[in-house]
């Protein structure tokens, strides 16, 4: 984090590619007034995230090298809680269900998502309202939301088993059946976040200039063209945004599991924030615990990394 | 350029986390003291009965004054634990007997003198003593009892249950009383660690052994008493797949009229008061022996306390003075664990169910969950989850208990 | 905008049937939306509601006594406006900082930047439930547990917030900065007058999810806020299951009146989004 603020006038190009600010001077004067000012627009944020993100992280990294449980003071203990937690069959199975739940719960809530949201930028009647609609789950809890689902996936009398038998399939045992019970998760959780992924494309649909489409349609390009074409590669950086973020918080899942399955049957829907809380509030090995969080850290920053280099083969900031 | 001060700070404030020593500083009240309480006992409706005790309390101790905070019973635990890490833990708070021993053995509870034992009911006192000193003071209990739809047996001519029963007897009343074409069940009782070392003790069977961290239930008894606890799924209680182990299933089955028997505890007195049907109670039967499970909360003083006389002369106010008795007992709250069985006759006469002395009969035999020092949660947790698998027919019951047992002792050895 | 993805056919006198098909699956896609939600209604109105049962599509005996339970349980006016104190300066002073390091990170080269816009992504990598211990005890040798202030500081920046707000604004056309910077106008300025009128819609989402993020949050506002006086409305709700029982009916009623001031917000929000880019008649 060796952020040097000196010497403006010879940094790179952002790391977008765009052209560098117009306003940079070469005099000492000048790039200590620059360097002040890009520190006033940093600190606001970087303050309360340094103290109150960085500063417990660090603590965390600290207590993942002793045994500490909480209650008795700590003790020195090295590496061996990354070394215990590697030996560990669970944490390879946690990761798995994580990784599991991504697969799944990615593409189905950005491309329903991205439908509906096309769909609301439409000149329909009550699209207010319909939006509103389709934000309701984004605000409703998962309590309520695991238990509505935990109903319409009942394996004797739910609503989809019962659809299903109408057609002569013999639905699956959902959320009571190791094999079914991340798909359920997956189901509702791209179900609950739905709402999410459209405000954000609905966003970046508003700021797509409507007479280039237009000039597209009037060339008698078709829907799908216009939408291939031009749609899509405008409404990149929103799509990166939802792809980074949707990752970062799909390997913390967490509270959906806790609602619908608390991580059964049998443990097949365990995932890696869960056994942190576990580790931590219930079993009190918060030095696991911290271990843990430091693993999967960095299995997050190393898949984020590659999606930033990754972008610009792919994002266009217009 | 951050980066080291950040790195300094972050660790400074690690190690002054962790490094929270416990200062055990006996309390010498002079002069008017502020003590601070805890508590999850009286969330969800007890707010102002626990009030009323507290105003007496300050009344007969002028000096006193306690300040009480109130949290959910479901995020209670994570509370107190961060409390406990960082030393901002109340004076006095609630715990659970399943977290006594790892607390006692932490050294976070202090000693809390108790002059008169005798007021308290003495098997469940001990049980928050350890080496002869007492730790924590229970503040109330319930015990698991057999409740049935008298209605339902009526119609199938069957016997009501009795306290001298046997799992024998309620596994013939089950069979007999099901009608899954009706709908209605004969039996249910709940497939968990808590259902299950009981139904271990009433086979004579032991969880731990002497050691006391290594478990011993991978036994013969064992065995049976698993097989009896997941055998009733699919013939006289419904399966997974059908709704058991959801939210509230058992209770909403048995108050529709269609569960003739309900394993579970006499908290439930309330919400059933209004069913139209009659129903009634009976201590649970037994294998080898009878032996009903104990649940009790608990008080103890922190063992970073400044006032620790303060707080103990509260949490022995709030376990076992007349003021709290009448209190619990007017209001229905769970009963206090006072000795003098006398003082609570009011109890017997408040309505449905008609046999109340079973309550008191239940505790005659008690079995209390078996604690230990590391890993409590993670054995409870381990215990459910393999008696579900073999619930559920993925695991057999002897598959079940040898992996239940082989990652028990990992987890508390 | 509005007609630009409208799949009304256009030029014909055929039955326009993909739009009957798109007004047809955005209808029923909005029923399976708005089921959960009106359960939850109907839930709350039933007086001896259950779970497992399924759904009862109308209550039986409506009645509000859930609702009358809910207000005399819970101290209710206090704990709403905690919520909403703690919500609406989260979310003013989020959008401050967010729009102000999204302008760094979108228009002030530095050396460094990518690696520092990464420590600030880094931020949202670690979870929660495992820095709530050491924020504690940060907090506790500051002396703010049990405070408005206490529960706040840890929200007053938010990666999420600075990266949603960096992507709008890399959108702008450096044009537009450049034509003001020619004209003499410093960083300062061109964030005011001509940054921020033109991520308007960003600026609306933000302010919802932020508002979201705060209304909801439950851990650490449970574990820094005791006193009654402070507490918040989810903690406050999650005080109304019990150790061995639970009322639905009032848990649902709860849920409702968590439910409603987000969804006001997000309407009011929605309505902002779109005349704010009619308004600056950009693009």
């Amino acid at each position: 984090m060796t952020a040097t603020l000196a010497r403006p006038g010879r940094t790179a190009p952002a790391a977008t590619g765009r052209a560098p600010s117009t306003r940079r001077g070469r005099t000492p004067a000048a790039r200590r007034r620059y360097a002040l000012t890009v520190l006033a627009f940093l600190l606001p944020s970087a303050l309360p995230l340094a103290m109150f993100v960085l500063g417990p992280m660090i603590a965390a990294a600290w207590i993942s090298l002793t045994d500490w449980n909480l209650l008795a003071p700590a003790g020195w203990v090295g590496l061996d809680n990354y070394a215990k937690l590697l030996a560990d069959p669970k944490t390879g199975e946690v990761f798995l269900h994580t990784l599991a739940y991504i697969a799944g719960y990615l593409p189905l809530v950005y491309l329903g998502g991205l439908a509906i949201a096309l769909g609301l930028n439409t000149a329909l009647r009550g699209r207010t309202l319909l939006r509103g609609v389709y934000f309701l789950p984004v605000v409703t809890s998962w309590i309520v939301v695991a238990l509505v689902w935990r109903w319409l996936l009942n394996p004797a009398n739910g609503v989809v088993n019962t659809v299903l038998a109408w057609f002569g399939v013999d639905g699956p045992g959902w959320w009571t059946d190791p094999a079914w019970a991340m798909p359920s998760i997956i189901l509702a959780s791209a179900w609950k976040d739905l709402g999410f992924v459209m405000v954000i494309l609905l966003a970046g649909l508003q700021a797509i200039d409507p007479a280039l489409l237009e000039a597209a349609r009037v060339d008698g390009a078709g829907w799908w063209r216009r939408l291939v074409s031009i749609t899509m590669p405008l409404l990149s950086p929103a799509t990166f945004f939802v792809v980074v973020i949707s990752l970062i918080n799909g390997f913390q899942v967490f509270d959906q599991v806790y609602a619908m399955t608390g991580g059964g049957p049998g443990g097949a829907t365990q995932v890696v924030v869960q056994q942190i809380y576990d580790l931590t509030f219930r079993y009190g090995r918060a030095g696991e615990a911290s271990a843990l969080s430091w693993m999967l850290f960095v299995v997050i920053l190393a898949v984020t990394v590659v999606q930033i280099r990754g972008q610009r083969k792919w994002v266009n900031y217009g | 350029m951050r980066t080291t001060a950040l790195a300094a700070a972050g660790i400074a404030a690690a190690a002054a986390l962790v490094m929270t020593g416990c200062a055990a500083d006996g309390g010498a009240t002079e002069g008017p003291v502020t003590i601070t309480y805890t508590n999850f006992i009286s969330n969800d409706g007890n707010e102002e009965n626990l009030q009323k005790i507290v105003a007496a309390f300050e009344e007969e101790h002028p000096d006193i004054t306690v300040e009480v905070t109130t949290l959910p019973y479901a995020d209670y635990g994570t509370a107190l634990q961060t409390d406990l890490a960082a030393g901002t833990v109340s004076d006095v708070f609630d715990l659970e007997y399943a977290n006594y021993a790892q607390y006692q053995a932490n050294g976070v509870l202090a000693e809390i003198p108790v002059e008169e034992p005798s007021v308290y009911r003495e098997s469940v006192l001990e049980a928050y003593a350890t080496d002869g000193k007492q730790y924590a003071l229970p503040s109330s209990f319930s015990t698991v009892v057999l409740f049935y739809n008298s209605d339902l047996f009526d119609a199938a001519g069957v016997e009501y249950p009795t306290s001298d029963w046997t799992w024998a007897d309620e596994q013939a009343a089950a069979e007999q009383l099901t009608d899954q074409a009706a709908g209605v069940w004969g039996d249910h009782q709940p497939v968990s660690f808590y259902e299950f070392y009981k139904v271990l003790a009433q086979n004579g069977g032991e969880f731990l052994d002497e050691s006391g961290t290594k478990t011993a239930f991978n036994s013969p008894e064992g065995v049976e008493a698993a097989e009896w606890l997941v055998g009733k799924s699919g013939t006289v209680m419904p399966t997974v797949e059908q709704g058991q182990g959801t939210p509230d299933f058992d209770t909403n089955l048995f108050t529709d009229g269609k569960l003739a028997m309900l394993h579970t505890g006499i908290w439930m007195f309330g919400a059933f008061a209004d069913v139209p049907f009659g129903w009634d109670i009976a201590v649970e039967p037994g294998n080898a022996q009878q032996t009903s499970a104990l649940f009790s909360n608990a008080v103890g003083v922190s063992s970073g306390s400044k006032y620790q006389d303060a707080a103990a002369e509260f949490a022995r106010f709030l376990t076992s003075s007349d003021v709290m008795v009448e209190t619990r007992l007017d209001a229905g709250w769970e009963l206090p664990v006072i000795s003098d069985e006398s003082a609570l006759e009011s109890y017997l006469t408040l309505g449905d169910p008609a046999n109340r002395q079973a309550v008191f009969d239940s505790l005659d035999q008690v079995a209390l969950p078996p604690v230990v020092a590391k890993g409590q949660q993670e054995m409870q947790d381990i215990m459910t989850e393999e008696l579900v698998e073999a619930q559920a027919g993925r695991k057999t019951v002897e598959e079940a208990l040898a992996s239940a047992s082989e990652r028990i002792d990992a987890a508390i050895g | 905008m509005a007609e630009a993805l409208t799949i009304r056919a256009p030029r014909t006198r055929r039955v326009p049937w993909r739009s009957i098909l798109l007004h047809l699956v955005i209808a029923l896609g909005a029923v399976a939306m708005f089921f959960p939600f009106y359960w939850t209604l109907v839930t709350s109105l039933n007086a001896d509601s259950r779970l497992d049962s399924a759904p009862t599509m109308w209550p039986a005996d409506p009645s509000l006594e859930a609702y009358a339970t809910l207000f005399t349980r819970l101290p209710f006016a206090r704990v709403i406006g905690n919520s909403l104190l703690l919500a609406v300066v989260t979310t003013l002073v989020q959008l401050f900082t967010s729009a102000t390091a999204a302008y760094a990170f979108s228009r002030l080269p530095f050396r460094g930047r990518t690696v520092v816009f990464g420590i600030y992504l880094a931020t949202m990598m670690v979870p929660l439930q495992v820095l709530v211990v050491p924020l504690f005890a940060e907090l506790k040798a500051f002396g703010l547990v049990d405070t408005y202030l206490g529960a706040l500081l840890p929200t007053f920046a938010s990666a999420f917030g600075i990266f949603l707000l960096r992507q709008a604004m890399n959108q702008v056309p450096t044009e537009l900065d450049e034509a003001a910077a020619l004209d003499g106008a410093g960083h300062f300025w061109i964030f005011w007058t001509v940054m921020l009128p033109n991520i308007r819609p960003a600026l609306a989402t933000l302010a919802v999810f932020a508002f979201m993020g705060s209304w909801n949050s439950f851990l650490w506002p449970l574990v820094v806020l005791r006193s009654p006086e402070v507490q918040t409305l989810p903690v406050a709700l999650a005080g109304l299951q019990g150790q061995f029982t639970t009322q639905w009916d009032v848990v649902m009623a709860g849920s409702i009146v968590s439910i409603l001031p987000m969804l006001a917000i997000y309407l009011f929000a929605q309505k902002y989004v779109i005349q704010g880019v009619a308004n600056t008649g950009l693009k």
